[in-house]
């Protein structure tokens, strides 16, 4: 202690401080804390068999210290900050774009519209997607123009200076309304309702001709953001070989770069993605958004772009949760088995069908539950409104249907007088159970995982 | 006054695509200490699909988790895959990767035959060793092996391989046909609590029972769950885009769309279900997005266990609780209190 303070006292040598400042520094990666490891069992990731194992996660530390590096995180020398702006009116015919204004910014070093992208359409289904909308809008959220400026900030500053003019033209919102033969058609001369599925099994009428009682219910769910904490980003850079490389939060990158390549007219051995560390996903990352925009910026530019969207555009231009209107009837026994069963299902799908078919295909094959039904008739439609996309997200229309087989089923058991436990443990599919598209059924467990459920909560023994 | 009630959801759900193909090809390479480099072209998406990967591969080559480094995403180094979607990572992805783990596997098999005087198909990886079926005490280190196979042989053991589920066309008219290979089935109970003067409800907990096939990794399958019941408890009482009538968004913000906080979550007990599924690896099949499936299906029929109405229009906001329980007194006034 003396020592010390004499030191201070005849005032810090140049090791000192050097000494000073290496104590306050943090090492910009924390070494793993050092155990006595001889004396603890092996971790779990170190020991064998491996499968069973709770492992942890080899990227474990970084995220748990908050430095794991996600497209925010990373940057390029000379990179370019890109926007879009988002047309802000649901249907309107484009009559004109300017953006001689925001060409002439300080900083803004390139501006980019619809008909400078080769192929200006994408989609896993159907390509009625517009990378940049050009002649028609079609819900408010279309981007219009893209700038790749110095800043973002600049970037921003500049999507107020391009000028678009539009032309309203009639829009519809409601998919009810959609599917009416005279509503205005979103992608004309196409019909709204572009998707229609159907599942037979046994002869329904029949089945309500023969069952007890016969239980109606319409039910509907809403349109929902998957909000991932990190939002959709990449960036781009077109290289002097002519090839392009593209960091990017796409969940789905062999999809990604097929789109990239037909969007951009060029062979895919000359396009390179790079997944980066995405901050979650949850089926809103399946599809390219931005990153042809940012390839040709880069390619305009010479330059690196990156673009980042803001938490707005994440809800507005990115896809979202499909909004159902379901109607179930189903014919019952007094003692609760389930007869015949119709389903009649309608997906709003927004202004592009994106993954729409697939979960119209989904939804269609699991609405009617876990459950033996030998009577079943499915019938789905799916259709454009001139709103936000809905496509791919955590379940692909299955918690849409679940919460109205589930909602439907205790009705009924409650008009029964049946436990609801009771009623599924006698309708649940066994193994070997036929499925509604006739599937044989294997390593099914629904009554086991009924039972499970119920012992762990108390079901029997819960009092309110 | 504040009521309690308790609501199952039950479901069932699809590993990978509906007939459309989806394959996943995949390469090991066994380095010559024994331990691997796998490559993969998924991408990791927060949900910890490469550890589960990485498992796999570990598992068929009879080495730990820790001595696999899985390299991922990146078009020009990885082999082609269908990509995190569908729940079919572990299942899909997962069995090319073993049959890929198989084939490098074989290549030790072949070298380590004549090091321990038996045929190949006398021998098995376990521990990271290579070894005698059967009589382990004759064996040899899998990165002696491994060297061996490499800088003596000549046959350094690297596999490739890829899956795809197999699936029969669905008819057009009657939907009938194989569509997935293999389905997975859950069941979530949900015990809530409804205030009947503000139609505020709570989730109290949550007891999920989940078949994923073989847990590869059982917790990241409770944190899947986990996962999925957050986002189920936003579908069912606060989550939803708004549009005013021209049909521009009103709640483009997380001020104004309300999601789930960890304060808004229940007390969660997971439970995996024993299972076996013998087309996936090692019995797996998959667990992503089964987990947001029965969850608002629970909660609302909790919330008309504890009040005695229905809403059957997502999201169950207190304003709709509220409004359907005034409905209900209306229509039954001589019920002081709902249910």
């Amino acid at each position: 202690m003396d020592e010390k303070v004499k030191v201070a006292d005849r005032g810090k040598t140049l090791e000192d401080l050097k000494q000073t400042d290496a104590d306050l520094r943090l090492p910009s990666v924390v070494e793993p804390a050092h155990f006595p490891i001889e004396t603890l069992a092996p971790e779990a990731r170190q020991q064998t068999p491996a499968v069973g194992q709770r492992a942890t996660r080899p990227d474990g530390r970084l995220h748990g210290l908050g430095q794991t590096k996600y497209i925010d995180d990373i940057t390029f020398p000379n990179m370019l900050h890109a926007k879009i702006k988002r047309a802000g009116i649901a249907a309107a015919l484009i009559k004109s774009i300017d953006t001689s204004e925001a060409e002439k910014m300080p900083g803004v070093m390139a501006v980019l519209t619809g008909n400078e992208i080769p192929v200006n359409s994408f989609g896993p289904s159907y390509q009625d997607q517009p990378v940049l909308a050009y002649e028609r809008v079609f819900h408010a959220g279309d981007g219009v123009a893209a700038v790749a400026a110095l800043t973002e900030q600049i970037a921003v500053e500049a999507l107020d200076k391009i000028k678009v003019e539009y032309e309203p033209i009639e829009a519809v919102f409601d998919p009810m309304l959609a599917m009416q033969e005279d509503a205005p058609k979103v992608h004309p001369p196409h019909d709204n309702v572009y998707a229609t599925k159907a599942i037979k099994k046994g002869d329904v009428e029949k089945g309500f001709a023969e069952a007890d009682k016969i239980f109606e219910g319409r039910f509907s769910t809403q349109m929902i953001e998957h909000v991932p904490l990190e939002p959709h980003a990449s960036i781009a850079e077109w290289d002097g070989n002519g090839r392009v490389t593209l960091w990017s939060s796409l969940g789905r990158i062999t999809l990604g770069r097929a789109d990239i390549s037909r969007t951009l007219n060029m062979p895919i051995n000359k396009i390179r993605i790079v997944g980066t560390v995405v901050g979650g996903n949850f089926g809103g990352k399946n599809e390219i958004t931005t990153e042809p925009v940012l390839a040709l910026l880069s390619k305009k530019t010479g330059r690196p772009v990156k673009m980042i969207y803001s938490r707005e555009e994440e809800f507005i231009a990115s896809t979202t949760r499909h909004p159902f209107i379901m109607d179930y009837k189903t014919g019952v026994m007094n003692d609760g088995r389930i007869v015949a069963r119709k389903v009649r299902l309608v997906l709003d799908g927004g202004a592009y069908c994106s993954w729409s078919e697939t979960t119209l295909g989904k939804a269609c094959i699991l609405s009617a539950g876990p459950y033996n039904i030998d009577n079943l008739h499915v019938e789905a439609f799916c259709t454009y409104t001139n709103k936000t996309m809905a496509g791919a997200m955590r379940g692909f229309g299955a918690p849409q249907v679940c919460f109205a087989y589930e909602s439907h089923m205790d009705d009924i058991a409650h008009d029964l007088g049946i436990d609801p436990l009771e009623i599924r443990m006698l309708n649940a599919f066994e193994e070997g159970s036929l499925s509604p598209t006739g599937q044989v059924l294997q390593s099914v467990v629904v009554k086991e995982s009924l039972q499970t459920a119920a012992e762990r909560f108390g079901w029997k023994e819960f009092s309110k | 006054m504040k009521h309690r009630g308790k609501g199952i959801g039950c479901m069932w759900y699809p590993i990978g695509f509906t007939v459309a193909a989806n394959p996943s090809a995949a390469t090991v390479k066994v380095n010559e200490d024994g331990t691997a480099t796998l490559l993969t072209g998924t991408v990791e998406t927060g949900q910890g699909s490469l550890t589960v990967l990485g498992q796999i591969a570990a598992e068929e080559l009879g080495i730990s988790t820790e001595d696999v480094h899985v390299v991922s995403a990146d078009t020009d180094a990885t082999p082609m895959d269908t990509g995190a979607i569908a729940s079919r990572t572990t299942y899909v992805t997962g069995n090319a990767i073993q049959l890929a783990a198989e084939r490098a596997k074989n290549i030790l098999f072949e070298v380590a035959a004549p090091m321990l005087g038996v045929r190949p198909d006398q021998l098995e990886a376990r521990d990271r060793k290579i070894q005698v079926k059967g009589y382990p005490q004759s064996a040899l280190p899998v990165g002696e092996v491994a060297n061996h196979a490499q800088n003596g042989a000549g046959t350094p053991a690297i596999g490739s391989a890829s899956y795809n589920p197999p699936t029969v066309a669905m008819d057009p008219e009657t939907g009938q046909g194989k569509p997935f290979s293999t389905y997975v089935y859950a069941t979530q109970i949900a015990e809530v609590e409804v205030d009947d003067e503000t139609g505020e409800v709570q989730v109290i907990r949550i007891a999920a029972a989940h078949d994923c096939g073989t847990a590869i990794n059982p917790m990241l399958v409770e944190g899947q769950v986990q996962g999925g019941i957050s986002m189920g408890v936003g579908m069912a009482l606060e989550e939803e885009m708004l549009f005013d009538d021209q049909g521009r968004q009103i709640n483009p913000n997380l001020t104004n769309y309300i999601m789930p906080t960890s304060l808004d979550m229940p007390h969660i007990d997971v439970d995996i279900v024993e299972n076996f599924d013998p087309t996936g690896p090692f019995g797996a099949k998959g667990v992503g997005e089964p987990t947001a499936v029965a969850t608002s299906a629970a909660i609302l029929n909790a919330v008309y266990d504890a009040v005695g109405v229905r809403v059957p229009n997502l999201p169950a906001t207190s304003e709709k609780v509220l409004a359907a329980i005034k409905a209900k007194r209306n229509a039954d006034p001589k019920r002081v209190s709902a249910s």
